[in-house]
Order: structure tokens, then sequence, then C-alpha cells
């Protein structure tokens, strides 16, 4: 479904991201853990290019949706000046193509033949930013609903805007969707008058209403007064069980257990380790994991 | 005119008594001269029942509410465009961006009379121009700089959060704006841009300075050639004017932003 391979991010002179791999699979539920400040937020971000990996590719499906990272195919490489200059030399391929991508060599000029295969592997491959972010849901920590707009428009503004569904296709889809969560009476009312549970909920359904393959979600429940958590983790427990495939950022180490196939853990910009809850729960190998669940369990 | 203020009764009498004083009376025909500071409000009905010093004065607020609106437009559309400019990126607005920020600075920077003098005296320093453009021109480019400085931060006070919730639903960069941002940042703009645009109106009466003919120059005709206490009559009346118009906008403004805020809660 979404593949990450080797994912950088820097802010200026800050390393937040330093070389995250990682596949999510159809109707896989990943949950995220770590501590603050380690990259969750960020790398979740870069699954949809909210943020702009540093280098690195993210694969949606068939689809590069990043530009191409030429230190990741080493057939690019092999066009590249750089490379025939080593073998030249006399050097193996597979050591010249290491050296190379150990030693990013390819930042100076390349050859004509290099660029234009990394122009072809990028039109073979590479799809629009905004239509593979129709394809993944994604809900943030303040829910960002549209202030501007009512329940309803929140809900049908981009499949309408997008040309998905007709105006009345889409209000009448928005409307199941309100249904659902219990909130149709709310439907023409604007987010300033919503609980933050509600907001939630809200922000939910209008990435639900995208039908979307993937959601991502960013601590959904953090922002949350404590009696509002459960019916936003409910709800989020029923996508689960209906087959979504989901990646999601929590401090909620009850949910993540109950909910995840896989948990990841990550601390100082790198997945430290990884596994079923029960394996990392139970019997965290790594000692920083250990540290940070001796402190939140 | 502190000198006048400081004089005796008996030192006024002398010196309203003077031949100088009673030269260079032709625009106050018909006006109470003796002991005219006690009779101000009847001399304010003299003035404005006066068909031709309300010519004159009508003729200078109609220059110039045409050099403000129009330069209020110029303003408006020059500052949106600079502010867009200004927020967009993408490798080829670097150039443009460079321009608009160079022009805000400068704008913002330098005095405005020095402005309008550039643009009459250097840039438009040609015979039979039409002052009215000159004026228009050198007055919305200067008010496009603070527009643009408006706009620009009106749209980054609205949370970044909201233009990454329509990014993510897959909406591209424009629609987001003009959908979700711009409708939130007008609420948090139409303020300054009401305070700009007093601030224009008030500012077009330096035009006097490349000698047009606008409602202060119009009020400094009519009170001149006389005794200095005369200038306070027209001078009077033509605030007067300039705090009705900047009232009413006042109001509309005010208008504006309470029929903006109520569509937002319900
Ligand atoms: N836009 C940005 N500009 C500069 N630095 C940033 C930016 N976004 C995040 N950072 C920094 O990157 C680091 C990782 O941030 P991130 O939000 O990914 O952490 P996190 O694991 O989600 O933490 P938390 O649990 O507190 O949400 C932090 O040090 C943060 O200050
Ligand atoms: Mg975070």
């Amino acid at each position: 479904m979404i593949s990450a391979n080797n994912i950088y991010k820097d802010f200026g002179k800050l390393h937040v991201l330093t070389g995250v791999s990682c596949e999510i699979r159809d109707g896989e539920k990943v949950a995220i853990i770590g501590p603050s400040g380690s990259g969750k937020s960020t790398f979740l971000r870069c699954l949809n290019l909210l943020e702009e990996p540093t280098s690195g590719e993210i694969w949606l499906g068939d689809k590069l949706i990043t530009g191409v990272d030429a230190y990741l195919h080493p057939d690019i490489i092999r066009q590249s000046r750089t490379y025939a200059a080593m073998t030249e030399n006399g050097v193996s391929d597979k050591e010249a193509v290491e050296k190379i991508i150990s030693d990013r060599l390819l930042k100076k000029r390349e050859g004509k033949n290099f660029k234009s295969s990394v122009k072809e592997f990028e039109k073979a491959n590479r799809t629009d930013i905004n239509l593979a972010r129709r394809e993944m849901g994604m809900v943030f920590q303040h829910f960002n609903l549209f202030n501007n707009m009512t329940v309803m428009q929140n809900l049908t503004l981009a499949p309408v805007q997008l040309g998905l569904k007709t105006k009345a296709e889409a209000e009448q889809a928005a409307l199941a969707l309100l249904r659902r969560i219990g909130l149709e009476d709310k439907a023409n009312v604007y987010p300033a008058t919503l609980s933050g549970g509600q907001k939630q909920r809200i922000a939910i359904v209008r990435s639900l209403a995208m039908n979307p393959k993937v959601m991502l979600f960013d601590e959904p429940t953090s922002a949350l007064d404590p009696e509002m958590v459960g019916e936003v983790l409910d709800l989020i427990k029923e996508l689960a069980d209906d087959g979504m495939t989901m990646v999601i950022v929590t401090h909620e180490m009850g949910f993540a257990r109950e909910v995840a196939d896989r948990v990841i853990f990550m601390s100082d910009g790198v997945i430290t380790e990884e596994g079923t809850p029960a394996e990392l729960f139970d019997s965290p190998k790594n000692p920083r994991t250990q540290q940070f669940l001796k402190c939140v369990l | 005119m502190a000198q006048f203020l400081l004089m005796s009764k008996e030192n006024y009498k002398k010196f309203q008594a003077r031949p100088s004083c009673r030269t260079g009376n032709e625009g106050w025909d018909g006006f109470e001269r003796e002991g005219h500071n006690m009779d101000f409000f009847k001399n304010i009905g003299v003035l404005i029942t006066n068909e031709k010093y309300m010519g004159m004065l009508l003729e200078g607020l109609g220059k110039t509410l045409l050099i403000s609106v129009f330069a209020a437009v110029l303003g408006l559309l020059l500052g949106t465009l600079v502010a867009m400019v200004g927020l967009s990126e993408g490798k080829f607005s670097k150039i443009p961006k460079a321009i608009c920020k160079v022009y805000v600075t400068v704008i913002r920077g330098t005095p405005m009379a020095l402005q309008l003098f550039i643009m009459a005296y250097a840039i438009f320093a040609i015979r039979g121009f039409p002052k009215e453009i000159t004026a228009i021109l050198a007055f919305g480019i200067n008010s496009g700089a603070y527009v643009s400085e408006s706009i620009r931060g009106g749209i980054l006070s609205v949370d970044i959060g909201q233009t990454e919730a329509g990014r993510a639903l897959g909406l591209g960069r424009g629609t987001t704006m003009r959908k979700i941002v711009i409708p939130q940042a007008i609420k948090n703009v139409i303020p300054a841009i009401g305070n700009e645009l007093i601030a224009l109106i008030k500012e077009t009466s330096i035009v006097s300075m490349i000698g047009m003919y606008d409602l202060t120059q119009a009020a400094k005709v009519i009170g001149a050639g006389n005794n200095m206490a005369s200038y306070i009559v027209p001078m009077s009346v033509a605030a007067c004017f300039y705090l009705a118009i900047v009232y009413l906008l006042t109001f509309v403004i005010k208008k504006i932003e309470t029929r903006l805020r109520a569509s937002d809660k319900r």
C-alpha cells in the first residue's frame, strides 16, 4: 500500500528523520509510538507529503509520489558519469555503486544519460501528489475543520470541488456518514459550536467522504478532554474492524495494543524497534524501547 | 497665529485696524469682520450659503474623492497582486517575489510627499500630463504597499492547519486558498484595509504640493489673502467634509465586518 524508503528529513540544521524505511500493507493497522520530538508526526506527514522528505522515496501502491532518489536505484546510478569514471579506473560494479550510495557522490553534476534515465523513471512511475492524497485520509491532532463552513460543507467540499460527486450525491453521502456517527442534527452548524470529540469525529468522516484507501492519524485524541477520548477511539476502532488500512501516531498505549497489527517505536529520527503489540509491549528488546515503555505504562 | 492669540483686547483692535489687514480681503466679501472670532458660527453659516465658496469647496471635494477612489481601487488590486506573489512558492516566483519585496520596502520606507514629487516632477514631468493621473498613480502605488502587507498578514494569520487539511484532502493550492483561506483571511483583513483607506483619503490632502486643487487647497484658497483668523472658517468646513467621509467609510466597514462575522457563527 504505502512504502517509505530511506526517508531523511532536515529542518535547517536539525536532522529530524535519519533513514526511516517502512512498508504498510493493505488492511494493516500500524501504530507509531515514541518519545516527544522523535519525529513521529514528521514521518506521518512525509507519507502524504505535507512535509517534503529531504531524500528518500514514498510509494503509494505502484506510484511514486516523491521525486526520484537516485541513490535508491543502482540501475540509475550506473548511468552516471561518476560511475563511469570509477569503473574506468578498475573499481568493480558492486563497489562503485556502494561507494556512490554511501558517499552520496551524485550531488555533483551528472551526465546526460543519468539525467534522462532519472526523468524516464519519474515519468513511468510518478503520480501527481493531489491525486495521491485523495487516497490517503489524514486526521490531525487539532481537527482542522474548516471554520468558515458548516459541517455539511466541510464534508462535501473536496468531493464536489474535485468533481468526484455532484453536490446532491455528496450531501447524501455526507448525511449517511453523519448518521453513522450520530451527528446528523449537526449538519448545518459551524464547527465553533461543537465539542472537541464531535469535531474530531466529523474530521474523521470528512476524510472518509473521499473514500480513501488508507487513513493517517496524528495523535487524534491528544487535544481532547478525557471524557471525549472514548468516542473518537471507538470510531477509529470501528474503521479498523471494517478493514481500513491505517497508520496511527498515538500516546494511547492500550489502544495501540488493542487495534494495531504492528507497533513501531521511533526515537531520534529512526525506527528503533518494531513488532506485534505483544512482542513490543511485553518483551521489548531495545533498551530505548524498554526505558520508554517503563515511563508510559 | 500664536502672536495673535497672545494679544490683549486693545492691541487686537489696533491690529485689526491696521491697513494691511484690510487688504487682500477679496475672499471674504460679505463676511462679518469685526469681532469675527465671536461670530465663528455665523461666518460658517455665511460660507456654506455662499454659492461661490461652496462651489470652490465642492470642486475640491470632487477632486479629493476622484483621487481617493481610483487610488484605493489601484491600491487594492496592486496590494492583492503583491500579496499573492509574496505568498507564492516555486522556482519561477523568485524574481517577482524579490521585486515585490523591494517595492514594499521602498514605498513604506520613504515619505509620501517625496513619492508624489518624484511622480510629478521626475516620472511624469511631461507638459500637459494630467495631474489627476499622476496623483492617482502615486497614491495607488503607495497604498498598494500597505494593503499588500495587510493582506499578507491576514492570510498568514489563518491557522496553517486549515491549509494542511485542505491539501490533505487532495485539493490544490488555488482551491484551498480560494475556498478555505481567503474567506477566513478577509475577516482579519477588512479592519486593516479600512484603516488604510481612511489614511489614504486624508493623505491626498498633500496634492496641493504639486499644485492640485483638492478640498484642502480649496479651503486654503478661500482663506488666503485674508487676515489670519479667516482661515479657520473654510478650514473648519473642509475638516467637516473629511470627517463626514471618514465617518461614512468607518460605518460601511463596520457593517461589512459584522456581516462577515455573523456568517461564521449561528
Ligand atoms: N516545521 C518545522 N520546522 C522546524 N522544526 C520542526 C518542524 N516540525 C517539527 N520540527 C522539529 O522536529 C522534531 C520532531 O518533531 P515531530 O513533531 O515529528 O515529533 P513527534 O515525535 O511527533 O513529537 P510529539 O510526540 O511531541 O508530537 C522536533 O524537534 C520539532 O521541533
Ligand atoms: Mg507529533
